[in-house]
């Protein structure tokens, strides 16, 4: 297994684990935090990528930034939802929340 | 990769898969949060490894520093009945599992196939040429990003304003 490898299994296993607690959890905040936890996969994949590629110019890292900005402006907006679902409704579990069932 | 190099990153993927793990299997929420803390430190060490000085200083800003408080605080003004933070471990954990797994090893198994033998380390460079970067070919990109940020922060305040009583 090449370097490049062991941090591409990394960014792999850790963004699975996301991804089962986005889908075990009902939480509301709990499955923010694993968004942020497989953004953060994400970002170890690109920077991988960008310290092993051929031409070595860095660009995977403005990416990083980018992603970074975002998952603060993803993470400001979906804890405002969930602050204001909680004060309408005072839960947050994901599938309690049925309002707009038809 | 020499030695104390791979101690090193196996030292940090065993804490960041550990700490990833207690976020999904804590049954508080603020244990979770704490968790959530180590991994995204762990996840900075990683970007030490990798010649990444830049993007380590600021996951340790943004992530350990703004969107931790941010989660804490959500969670401190959504405190919740008892019955509703350990909505764990029912039948959804469970099933939920098998279809992770599967695409776990789907692309595990792509990884390991995969012709990525890049075996020579072509480093990242150093901050002056991320920052270069950053403000001369992407100057675009980065004030768009800053856009959607005042945006995104603008309707969170909104959102999450107390209403007016008439």
């Amino acid at each position: 297994m090449t370097p490049l490898q062991q941090y591409l299994a990394l960014a792999g296993a850790l963004f699975f684990i996301g991804a089962w607690g986005i889908l075990a959890r009902r939480n509301l905040i709990m499955i923010i935090m694993c968004v942020e936890l497989m953004l953060n996969a994400i970002n170890i994949s690109l920077v991988a990528f960008s310290n092993y590629s051929p031409t070595g110019n860095g660009r995977g890292e403005v990416f990083v930034f980018v992603i970074f900005a975002l998952a603060a402006a993803e993470a400001a907006i979906g804890l405002a939802v969930a602050i204001a679902m909680y004060r309408l409704r005072e839960k947050l579990a994901v599938d309690e929340l049925d309002e707009m069932k038809g | 990769m020499p030695q104390s190099t791979q101690i090193f990153f196996i030292l940090l993927a065993f804490f960041t898969l550990f700490s990833a793990l207690c976020v999904v299997l804590f049954r508080s929420l603020i244990y979770s949060a704490l968790s959530m803390i180590g991994s995204f430190l762990g996840v900075a060490g990683i970007y030490i490894l990798l010649h990444a000085e830049l993007v380590a200083a600021a996951q340790v800003l943004i992530y350990v520093g703004a969107i931790s408080v941010l989660v804490i605080f959500a969670i401190m003004l959504t405190r919740q009945r008892s019955g509703d933070i350990s909505l764990f471990f029912h039948k959804q954990a469970w099933v939920a599992l098998p279809p992770v797994i599967v695409a776990a090893i789907v692309v595990v198994a792509v990884l390991a196939t995969a012709g990525y033998n890049a075996t020579t380390e072509m480093q990242n460079p150093v901050d002056e040429e991320i920052a270069a970067l950053l403000f001369n070919e992407y100057t675009f990109p980065f004030e768009l990003v800053s856009l959607a940020l005042l945006v995104a922060v603008m309707g969170a305040i909104l959102l999450a304003k107390r209403e007016k009583k008439e």
